[in-house]
């Protein structure tokens, strides 16, 4: 049974499950022990004998042999015959880690410069599971990337030490050779550039400016791969002030969204996706939210009214919508330019209410032109936004490239002027405009640095790579948005023989103290003065390190906020005089994946299997066409066609894609990686380099080859079936609050024995926002293996919970409608009369429960699954040559989560509502002396939504949010007139058309 | 009742032209030797390549097999949307092929069908070949046959752990064990005769292979001595297992039409799946009959004792179950039509112009159009158009199945859970070794056993008729 | 007359060989059927441990509490083997030498964890935790058996399914009434409940 699976991981002696992992990581119980090595028990009293500080590191590292010896060994030995198996205690004992339970540590994300608050589950020493913090007052919820972060830090790929002309050596030879460069440097006063991506992290920062201080030709260049820069420009122009505000969609009652896709990918997402579900709660305020965009982005499913826009029209749109608030404002001097996007009337009543709601409303562009950004903040300003819903006077520090610098930066390179290039958090080799421009330049280069955490494609040309730490590894700290901060500490000591990217900046200053040291010692100086509700500085480190995040009154200092005053007549002018496009190219409009984003994860096997929220097409990317174009070039999914602009072309298959612009063709950067690790190795294609010049006039050009496109939902209209309910804001205000009881059909089953509980999910298809965070959170949680392109394309992956996604509507523009479908857990379940073991049935908790070492396979129960949620193991996933992912590597497979079994071959496997959260949460009820409360237990999908769509809880706690849920007018039931009766009930998804 | 008095008036009718089952009235010992001949010649050309054939594709089945169970379910072309396909499609294939047997030989004994004599060994035996690979893939389909016994009800350790007496699958269990012991029992009784009669044939050969044979014949024939009273019994021990077996010729293939009648799933949640899965089951048992008699009598040479007049009477059945195979096409799309169910409307209307047709349409062609050639005495009597039609028959049922199963799967409840099946070259493989197993057992059967029952075809010649029709006369005269 | 042949008659067509022939295939099965039930199960498993710790000199004769030593059991699914740290409180201060106590000491010094044997082991599948069956009242004797009379631990438990059942089925009361419900709330306890359901052990 499982003893194929997880046994194999069992049978192992802690020895050998570890000699592969490299440099064990160091157990700390706080932050003191981190510096100071373990030191002996409380309870006993002399010290160990012969425990002197010189034996500490071995110490501990037997500490950790003998844990993961424990948990292996205790992880069970079923299979393997002979039953000798041991069981190695820690040497000195610790009165936090206790062999089998778990602890959750508050730290900030890395995974990309959003800067999450997190809460980091850590079992017997290893990071485990990524959450969401619920103190932060700016997230909630975590991201897919988020979520999947954790499986990057036990990447096999990752260097396991620093490289010096691409030969391991030790850090003191590498800092011989820096010291000696940025000396020579410092002293014929050539630069010295720092080129990072977006740094949130004040304390990094502040080390940076004391670089600028020690070395006067040092500078600092942010490079983003996705920048915002052109409206940083904008705001400077306009504002004052070069920065990207911080957006309340919380506050706002009507949104224009032109091609930003700010749910999904842009500035902020989990931040904004958690305004935005506040703000459209049915029973309360309800915004409206208009999308102009190209291509189909999560957030455009999302809107109420969607239009299809080609990139080039942008412009356009923004200046529609200025020439009518300007007439409301009394700005009549706003020139005509081209409506042919949308009727003028669906734009007056756009514009109405723009107006009406002035000071709560909010329009966001994510195109990176100087002249739209322009028009937008002019249309922010007129309608009174500025300092209400667009907030510049605590600005976001989510996102500083800067692509003039950038460009700068790289002439100066090609000049050879640059003597030393250190590289953090950047990889323009794979992902610059004009990637070979930069290497060109990076050869000119006296002394390049790379930071990076494995070889790939910039690292590798440059002369020495210190790895950086996993930020699981590392302290720091972050300031997402202004004077919201929060703290970084490490859940791990690093597994392999990395070093802080801090740590380096400091070492090489020569301050040796240390990074975990001159962190506290810049929060003492800078952050813990400017609050006041600690006195004493280590009771407020040690609140701001257990809760992660801290929020102070802004400094008195920040430099003030001017009225607009950009000049929007010559953006205005630019934008008309915009050189048009020639009617038979296509224009391309570049995206980041929900997934892999910018292409920094795509290394990661999680991410690279995640559906993709709209096409649900996994690893790789595509052009997205319109069905109507793809007509007229008889073109069919699969089929690979060469897009060529002036310079670059790029050989990719289609999608057809409703909702697309017929002039545009949408592609996803961040694949195509080309040295990354196995997973990610040229999965899909690189799409950088077509941004180099304008991309209006792109030819397409069949190659005539076809590639099957790895989708995991393949028809995407619901056929007239009840499968999701929808209603419009107007209905459900008229509709009579009393919910129609949703009468259980007669039955001849009997019913099922009910005990204390019965557990059930409510899930609001109004809040879902599709953004799949719960598919990775789920794989996190209960060890779903990934099974690859091939597999995916057979119909086998694995995910027990998959968003299904339905237009409806024209096939130009439909709208779409996202759905959480997991095991509906019914209570006259299909599944379990024809299971002939008794493998699946309902628990008197009303959980239909999946006993994996029963179940003999016969599919039965999948076949007979209304809901088709169920997933055979038509392999073994586990330490299978053929599956090379995570869990085929000892390393990899330490992110599995103890507590929930891993399959084996032949196997079926489903949702379980997490029974193991359950269960964890009765036990400590026990170990309480209390009752369950509701909100005890959420599950792995409900933890990381970040738009609170999934509750879970007791139905038969009458006052429990779920029971309140299944209350519910908009209350419905999928597939009920089976009479299965499930335990997961949905609510309505609610549209706005009221508005417009 | 009545359908025995009819017999009785036929045989009162054709007292005068006794009908003849056996042609050119031989001698019984002649009979004797004819039958007998394959088991104690060598075998002709024609059997070899047959043999050589299905041997292959045996040897096939077992690699196939092997690889299956060493690497997983994976390697077929099921997925998470088509969760069964080619295996359980076999699986109905076979235990139909598997119905014809045990019907010739009970039903038809107790209907007193004086033609069943010179088939129903062969019929037989044929069953239980066929249960035999039908019982092949509910193993292996699971990936994992050594946690089979799971499914067994025994006192265990767990608790103890009993079987879902709720599921199908678990009656499947017991009803084709049931089927296959009684059909086992049925073949070997009606052989004991002929055994004994093997066994004094050899008397007086002296050779070591005779002598093992003699005594494997021996052994088998559990001494029978052909005494009046043995005979007696044996008549009362065969009609009481012909009563056994009637019902489970009818209950097999209901119960085997359960898997899907009490599931959910549109196209499978049926009414009238029972009887037309067990009317299903003889048209496609007596196709096979046809196929592998047509072949045994060219290649045996026993024409004289499998005639025409055999294959005319099974193509006269053949058409008759067709058609109601036919009635149950049609009632499943009326009941979808006139249910108003929104689910079944759709399966239909999929099931016909979806992208599964294709076979949806040849299955009509071969099991709705093709009986209808039987109407026609010519076709019936020509062995050729007989051949052909029994392996359209074959072919049909095969898919028949096929179109139950994967296209009411393809595309159920869930728009986001519907997707395509794709057979692999394992699925095929592994189809075409079960026939491989099928025929190697077939012909190893006409090689070393009498595949005709030699004492009761003996009982239908013309001789036999005539002392009958003589006692029935005088009867009649006694009872005046 | 054929003699091998005769021979073999005689000795199928005898009443003693059928008599034989059954009697042996049945106690071969009962035999068969006993082996196949106990694979797997260990009982009376006693490994000898790297130092010969006896439980009956502490938890017998010395009255140490089981809870001193495996201390996670309170709060964890592992009992937990305590770490040597536990050993030394006492042991620093005991005069008492033995060899035993020697090893256990040398360890120590040279910071070497003790790789002690495993006595009591369940398969991946099942999912155990001490900590729910310490604080519902259930003593360790009841599947450790007497451990505090053993010089070496052995596993007196099957430990099979059935066996925990036996258990199980016997604390099955759900407050399920709404007097008990009330009670409960009340006096803010929950009654400890011992779940029948699959996914009280399996997941």
């Amino acid at each position: 049974m499982n003893r194929d699976g997880a046994a194999k991981i069992s049978c192992k002696g802690p020895k050998e499950s570890l000699v592969r992992i490299g440099e064990p990581p160091v157990y700390w119980k706080s932050a003191e022990e981190l510096q100071n090595g373990a030191r002996p028990l409380g309870e006993f009293p002399g010290g160990l004998p012969g425990n002197s500080p010189s034996q500490q590191t071995e110490d501990t590292r037997r500490d950790f042999l003998a844990m993961m010896g424990f948990t292996f060994a205790a992880a069970g030995l079923a299979g393997c015959r002979a039953p000798v198996q041991n069981a190695v205690p820690l040497l000195t004992g610790s009165d936090e880690i206790v062999p089998g339970v778990s602890n959750f540590y508050a730290t900030t994300c890395g995974g990309c410069p959003s800067a999450c608050s997190l809460l980091v589950k850590q079992r017997d020493g290893r990071p485990i599971k990524i959450e969401g913090n619920d103190r932060s007052s700016l997230f909630g919820g975590t991201c897919a990337t988020g979520q999947a972060t954790v499986l990057s830090l036990y990447d096999g790929e990752r260097l396991h030490g620093p490289l010096w002309k691409g030969q391991p050596v030790q850090w003191p030879v590498i800092d011989g050779q820096v010291r000696d460069a940025l000396r020579a440097a410092d002293k014929d006063k050539r630069p010295i550039v720092l080129l990072s991506g977006t740094i949130t992290s004040p304390s990094t920062l502040h080390i940076i400016g004391e670089w600028k201080k020690r070395y006067p030709s040092f500078r600092h260049v942010v490079y983003d791969a996705v920048s915002l820069s052109a409206m940083r420009a904008a705001n400077a122009a306009s504002f004052g002030r070069a920065a990207i505000p911080h957006y309340l969609f919380d506050k706002a009652r009507m949104i224009v969204g032109l091609e930003a896709d700010f749910l999904g990918t842009w500035l902020s997402p989990v931040e904004f996706a958690r305004q935005y579900a506040s703000s459209r709660k049915p029973e309360g305020n309800f915004s409206t939210h208009v999308q102009f965009e190209s291509g189909f982005s999560v957030t455009g499913s999302n809107a109420d009214i969607r239009v299809p826009v080609a990139p080039s029209e942008m412009g356009a749109v923004a200046l529609a919508l200025l020439r009518r608030i300007g007439r409301y404002a009394g700005v009549t001097d706003v020139p005509d330019s081209t409506e042919s996007f949308a009727d003028s009337k669906k734009l007056d009543a756009i514009a109405e209410a723009l107006w009406r709601h002035r000071g709560e409303s909010l329009i966001v562009s994510g195109v990176q032109d100087l002249s739209v950004q322009m028009a937008v903040n002019a249309l922010n300003s007129w309608l009174g936004n500025i300092g209400k819903t667009v907030d510049l006077a605590r600005p976001s520090y989510q996102r500083a490239g800067d692509d003039a610098a950038m460009a700068e930066l790289v002439e100066q390179m090609n000049r050879g002027e640059i003597h030393t290039l250190l590289l953090h958090g950047v990889n323009p080799a794979y992902d610059y405009a004009e990637p070979e421009r930069f290497t060109q330049g990076l050869e000119k280069v006296a002394l390049s640095i790379s930071f990076s955490d494995r070889r790939d494609e910039t690292s590798s040309r440059a002369h020495a790579i210190c790895p950086d730490h996993h930020f699981l590894e590392s302290w720091g700290d972050a300031e997402p948005v202004d004077s919201h901060f929060s703290l970084a500490q490490p859940l791990i000591a690093p597994l392999f023989n990395t070093r802080a990217t801090a740590e380096n900046l400091l070492a090489w200053l020569g301050i040796e103290s240390g990074h975990h040291t001159f962190l506290r010692s810049f929060w003492r100086e800078n952050i813990f003065p400017r609050q006041n509700e600690r006195p004493d500085f280590e009771s407020f480190w040690d609140r701001s390190l257990q809760d992660g995040v801290v929020v102070v009154p802004q400094k008195t200092a920040a430099p003030p906020v001017n009225a607009f005053h950009g000049d929007w007549k010559t953006a205005a002018h630019a934008i008309v005089n915009e050189p048009g496009r020639a009617d038979d190219r296509y224009q391309l409009h570049f995206y980041e994946s929900v997934a892999l984003r910018d292409g920094r994860h795509a290394n990661n096997p999680w991410l690279q299997e995640l559906p993709d929220p709209i096409s649900k097409v996994t690893w790789g990317n595509y052009a997205a066409v319109s069905p109507k174009l793809a007509r007229k070039l008889g073109l069919s999914e699969g089929d690979v066609v060469s897009l060529k602009t002036e310079k670059g072309q790029m050989q990719i298959p289609v999608f057809l894609q409703p909702g697309q612009h017929e002039k545009s063709i949408s592609v996803a950067l961040g694949y195509g990686r080309k040295q990354v690790g196995k997973a990610g190795q040229d999965v899909g294609a690189n799409a950088f380099p077509l941004r180099r010049q304008s991309t209006v006039n792109v030819t397409l050009e069949k190659t005539g080859r076809t590639v099957k496109l790895a989708s995991t939902q393949r028809h995407f209209y619901m056929e007239g079936r009840p499968i999701i309910l929808e209603s419009t804001l107007k209905q459900v205000r008229m509709e009579s609050a009393a919910a129609e009881s949703g009468e259980a059909l007669p039955s001849l089953w009997p019913e099922y024995p009910q005990g204390e509980h019965s557990w059930g999910l409510g899930i609001d298809l109004t809040a879902c926002i599709g953004c799949s965070a719960c598919v990775i959170a789920c794989q996190a949680e209960n060890n779903i293996p990934v099974v690859g392109k091939d597999q995916v394309q057979r119909i086998r992956a694995m995910h027990w919970i998959r968003v299904d996604r339905y237009y409806t509507g024209p096939e130009d523009c439909p709208a779409s409608v996202h759905q959480p479908m997991m095991c509906q857990h019914c209570g006259h379940a299909p599944c379990e009369t024809v299971c002939p073991v008794h493998a699946t049935t309902t628990s008197s908790e009303g959980i239909n429960q999946q006993v994996y070492n029963r179940c003999i396979g016969t599919r039965y129960c999948a076949n007979n699954c209304p809901y088709k949620v169920r997933r055979f193991n038509w392999y073994n996933y586990t330490e299978n040559a053929k599956f090379d992912f995570n869990m085929n590597s000892p390393l990899g497979r330490m992110v599995l989560n103890p507590d929930v079994v891993v399959r084996s071959r032949g196997v079926m496997e489903k949702c379980n509502l997490c029974v193991q959260r359950i269960q964890l949460a009765k036990n400590l009820a026990l170990q309480g002396k209390r009752t369950l409360a509701d909100g005890d237990i959420k599950t792995a999908c409900q933890q990381a939504c970040p738009t609170q769509a999934i509750v879970f809880g007791d139905l038969k706690d009458a006052h429990s949010r779920v029971a309140q849920l299944h209350r519910s007018q908009r209350q419905y039931k999928v597939l009920e007139e089976l009479g299965t009766r499930p335990n997961v009930a949905y609510l309505k998804k609610i549209r706005n058309t009221t508005e417009t | 009742m009545s359908a025995s008095a009819m017999t009785t008036i036929a045989t009162g009718v054709q007292t005068l032209h006794p009908p003849t089952w056996v042609e050119g009235n031989p001698s019984l010992h002649r009979i004797t030797d004819d039958i007998a001949r394959p088991l104690e010649g060598r075998p002709g050309k024609g059997w070899w390549i047959c043999f050589g054939i299905a041997f292959a594709a045996l040897l096939n089945l077992g690699g196939m097999v092997t690889y299956l169970i060493a690497s997983g379910i994976g390697v077929w072309g099921l997925n998470n949307s088509v969760g069964w396909a080619f295996d359980i499609t076999n699986f109905v294939f076979w235990v139909g092929i598997g119905h014809a047997g045990t019907l010739i030989s009970a039903i038809l004994l107790l209907f007193r069908q004086k033609w069943r004599t010179s088939i129903n060994r062969s019929a037989e035996a044929m069953t239980i070949f066929a249960v035999m690979c039908a019982g092949l893939f509910p193993a292996i389909h699971m990936g994992r046959p050594w946690d089979a016994f799971f499914i067994f009800p025994y006192p265990n350790q767990r608790g103890p752990l009993w079987p879902n007496f709720r599921s199908p699958l678990v009656w499947d269990v017991f009803a084709i064990s049931t089927y296959l012991t009684i059909s086992l029992v049925f073949w070997y009784l009606g052989m004991i005769p002929d055994l004994a009669t093997m066994r004094d044939r050899l008397k007086d050969r002296i050779g070591r292979i005779d002598k093992i044979r003699k005594s494997v014949f021996r052994i088998l024939s559990l001494g029978w001595n052909g005494s009046h009273r043995t005979w007696a019994r044996y008549e009362i021990v065969s009609l009481v297992l012909a009563g056994l077996a009637t019902p489970l010729v009818l209950s097999v293939h209901s119960i085997v039409s359960m898997d899907f009648a009490t599931s959910v799933i549109p196209g499978w949640h049926t009414t009238i799946f029972p009887p037309y899965f067990v009317a299903g089951a003889i048209y496609s048992g007596f196709g096979m009959v046809l196929t592998l008699l047509i072949i045994t009598r060219q290649t045996m040479h026993l024409k004289r004792y499998i005639t025409v007049e055999h294959l005319d009477k099974m193509a006269k059945v053949t058409m008759l179950t067709g058609m109601l195979v036919s009635y149950g096409y049609f009632s499943e799309f009326f009941s979808a039509w006139y249910s108003g169910n929104f689910y079944e409307r759709f399966h239909f209307i999929n099931r016909a112009t979806g992208p599964y047709a294709w076979c949806f349409y040849l299955m009509v062609l071969c099991n709705v159009i093709t009986p209808h050639v039987l109407w026609w005495k010519k076709m019936r009597r020509s062995v050729a158009a007989l051949f052909v039609i029994s392996i359209l028959v074959n072919i049909g049922m095969w898919f028949e199945r096929f179109v139950i199963i994967v296209v009411s799967l393809h595309r159920a409840f869930l728009p986001s859970g519907w997707g395509m099946f794709y057979p692999t070259a394992i699925d095929i493989g592994v189809l075409v070794g079960a026939f491989g197993l099928f025929f190697t057992c077939f012909l190893l059967f006409i090689r070393f056993l009498p595949m005709i029952a030699i004492w009761e075809i003996k009982g239908v010649t013309e001789r036999a008729v005539h002392e009958v029709i003589v006692q029935e006369d005088e009867a009649k005269v006694a009872h005046a | 007359m054929d003699l091998a042949g005769g021979g073999l008659k005689a000795l199928l067509m005898g009443r003693r060989f059928l008599v034989v022939a059954v009697l042996a295939l049945g106690l071969g099965g009962l035999l068969a059927g006993w082996e196949l039930s106990r694979v797997g199960v260990h009982q009376g498993y006693a490994p000898a441990q790297p130092i010969a710790f006896p439980h009956k000199v502490h938890a017998g004769d010395n009255k140490i509490p089981c809870l001193y030593c495996h201390y996670a059991a309170r709060t964890s699914r592992h009992a937990g083997i305590p770490p040597a740290s536990v050993c030394m409180n006492c042991h620093t201060l005991l005069e008492k030498q033995t060899v035993e106590i020697e090893k256990l000491k040398e360890a120590v010094q040279e910071q070497r964890p003790i790789k002690w044997i495993k006595v009591h082991n369940l398969p991946d599948f099942v999912y155990f935790n001490h900590s729910q069956h310490v604080l519902s009242g259930v003593a360790c004797q009841r599947c450790h058996g007497a451990v505090e009379q053993m010089d070496r631990v052995q596993q007196m438990s099957p430990l099979t399914m059935g066996w925990c059942l036996e258990c199980h089925r016997e604390h099955a009361h759900i407050a399920t009434a709404d007097f008990q419900r009330v009670m409960q709330d009340m006096t803010h306890r929950p009654v400890p409940v011992a779940g029948l359901d699959c996914t009280s052990c399996h997941y």
